[in-house]
């Protein structure tokens, strides 16, 4: 089978870019989704607050989902479900099985990352004690509840305050089940103002800050955990423990991008995002193979995630269609001071420099975001890091740079 | 009168300004954090009736997947969520459903109706001839 540009998942960043890069001239665009539906996580995030931003709408997930959908279906885009791709090398070559052709491979001029990311899991905390039934990650929660119609459990306490997390806490509170609180290890919350607001203070749900799960107990069933407080080092203070009966742990504890087609490609990975590295274009260190959305770096919004499809989608047709010169070298965007985050990685020239900025902590007074050697300062009041900051840099703005673009956050 | 101090945080938008408000007689005199005009109303609905959107779900036959996606097509008074939920107790779909159907009209007198959120396809089962 052969392509234009091939996009592999369609959840939000594939949905969008498969559409901008058939609205950019690509002639023959294909979807690949492994699952049997598009749409990605979209199906089961029903609650609102999607694409405020990019449709100026409150959209649920099912519904920003099932929108782009329709405009994937009134084009040509070739769209092959319940297919699951299983390599891909450096030159574009994927191999993909799916029930009708077997294993089968894809020659294509250009490829789009959108494989989204994975949720830690127990293993990756490390928290000791018995291994009984009864502990989720929140995403697989969202799912039992949300598409499968089982409630995971009736007493329920949440570790981390990521979105999903929260977003759980209210979803099995209007289902009936009792959630006894959720408990966060650093001293700032993980999401959204907007989640800690409606999802938890609303059902008068307790965050407790500086606090985690030391001891998992119970034999079958999870019959309770132990949570105690940290110190500023993350270390569980003697002393502080307490036991909270509860049949359900929900673990929100964080989203890593899904990596193991881009390890197979050769793909360079970013050691701060955890996901390939990308010029502004979206473009990897593998030429023609670009990545979007949450493969390339945990977004807290879906209107970013969608921004970035658009970007590769665009940038892949153009590959594709021999409208691409590199006339310079890419230069390296560096974090500098205060910053934890910082995405795209390089810059090649081509467009404008849309920086995604996450703080190294929390800073409620004054600071500016200053990108060097440009003398631009952004002014902000705070900065948050379970906030993404987004800042755009013009091009002709850029076009002297002959060395790196450093990204500090100076306090004022 | 006393001054009444409350807090509140904005979820108009992203943002999510710290507001402070002060009220004396139950009339707001001062309230500081606002970015915009959006925070002042929102504090406003507050301090009268605080509206929310509901999602939820509801069983669904005859379709791939057990549930629906569901919501109000408006906010609804915050004070009324758990009254919904409980009137949704017994509603059930059959598939096929288009994205916006309406399942409940005026749910629990709110004037809100109960809408699918997405479409969702009569399964194909086999069937012996």
């Amino acid at each position: 089978m052969k392509a234009d540009v091939t996009v592999i998942g369609s959840g939000p960043a594939g949905l969008t870019a498969a559409l901008s890069a058939h609205e950019s001239g690509a002639k023959e665009v294909l979807l690949l989704e492994r699952e049997e539906e598009l749409g990605g996580i979209l199906k089961q995030c029903i609650h609102n607050g999607f694409g405020l931003e990019q449709f100026k709408e409150d959209y649920t997930g099912p519904e920003y989902a099932e929108r782009l959908i329709k405009e994937i279906e009134k084009t040509n885009v070739r769209r092959l479900l319940n297919t699951m791709v299983i390599d891909l090398t450096p030159d574009r070559a994927i191999t993909a099985v799916n029930p009708e052709k077997g294993i089968f491979q894809i020659e294509s001029k250009s490829v789009v990352l959108a494989m989204g990311c994975r949720e830690r899991a127990r293993g990756s905390i490390g928290i000791p004690g018995t291994r009984p039934a009864g502990i989720y990650t929140a995403g697989v929660a969202q799912r039992f509840v949300n598409i499968d119609g089982y409630l995971p459990g009736k007493e329920i306490v949440i570790l981390g305050s990521g979105d999903i997390g929260m977003i759980m806490a209210r979803r099995l509170t209007l289902e009936g089940a009792q959630v006894k609180g959720v408990y966060e290890i650093m001293n700032y919350p993980g999401g959204l103002k907007r989640n800690i607001v409606q999802c938890l203070n609303d059902f008068d749900i307790p965050l407790h800050l500086s606090h985690t799960v030391t001891e998992i107990r119970g034999k079958e069933r999870l019959e309770g955990v132990v949570v105690s407080r940290v110190d500023e080092k993350m270390q569980p203070i003697g002393g502080s423990e307490k036991f909270i009966a509860c049949d359900t742990l929900l673990l929100s504890v964080g989203l890593i991008p899904e990596n193991e087609l881009s390890k197979g490609a050769g793909i360079e990975l970013s050691p701060i995002t955890k996901g390939p590295a990308t010029t502004e274009t979206m473009e990897t260190a593998v030429a023609g193979v670009f990545s979007c959305g949450n493969v390339s770096t945990v977004f807290d919004l879906v209107d970013y995630v969608a921004q970035t499809g658009m970007t590769a989608g665009r940038n892949a047709a153009r590959y594709a269609t021999g409208d691409w010169k590199k006339e310079r070298p890419s230069v390296e965007v560096i974090p500098g001071e205060n910053v934890r985050v910082l995405f795209p990685q390089r810059y090649s020239f081509q467009d404008d420099l849309i920086l995604f900025i996450r703080s190294a902590k929390p800073i409620e007074s004054p600071l500016s975001i200053d990108i060097s050697p440009l003398e631009m300062h952004i002014k902000k009041l705070y900065a948050r890091p379970n906030e993404m900051i987004r800042v755009k840099v013009p091009r002709d703005k850029l076009k002297d740079i002959t060395e790196s673009i450093e990204v500090n956050i100076t306090e004022r | 009168m006393d001054v009444e101090k409350k807090h509140f945080t904005c979820v108009t938008c992203p943002i999510g300004c710290e507001i402070d408000v002060e009220l004396k007689d139950g009339e707001v005199v001062s309230m500081e954090g606002t970015k915009c005009k959006k925070g002042q109303e929102f504090v406003s609905q507050e301090l009268g009736e605080p509206m929310r959107i509901l999602t939820t779900t509801i069983p669904i036959k005859g379709a791939k997947w057990a549930m629906l996606p569901v919501r109000t097509d408006r906010p609804i008074p915050k004070r009324l969520l758990f009254r919904v939920i409980e009137e949704l107790t017994d509603i059930e779909r059959r598939a096929p459903v288009k994205m916006s159907d309406v399942i409940v009209r005026d749910i629990a007198g709110t004037g809100a109706d109960i809408v699918a959120t997405r479409s969702m396809n009569r399964e194909k089962k086999g069937k012996f001839v």
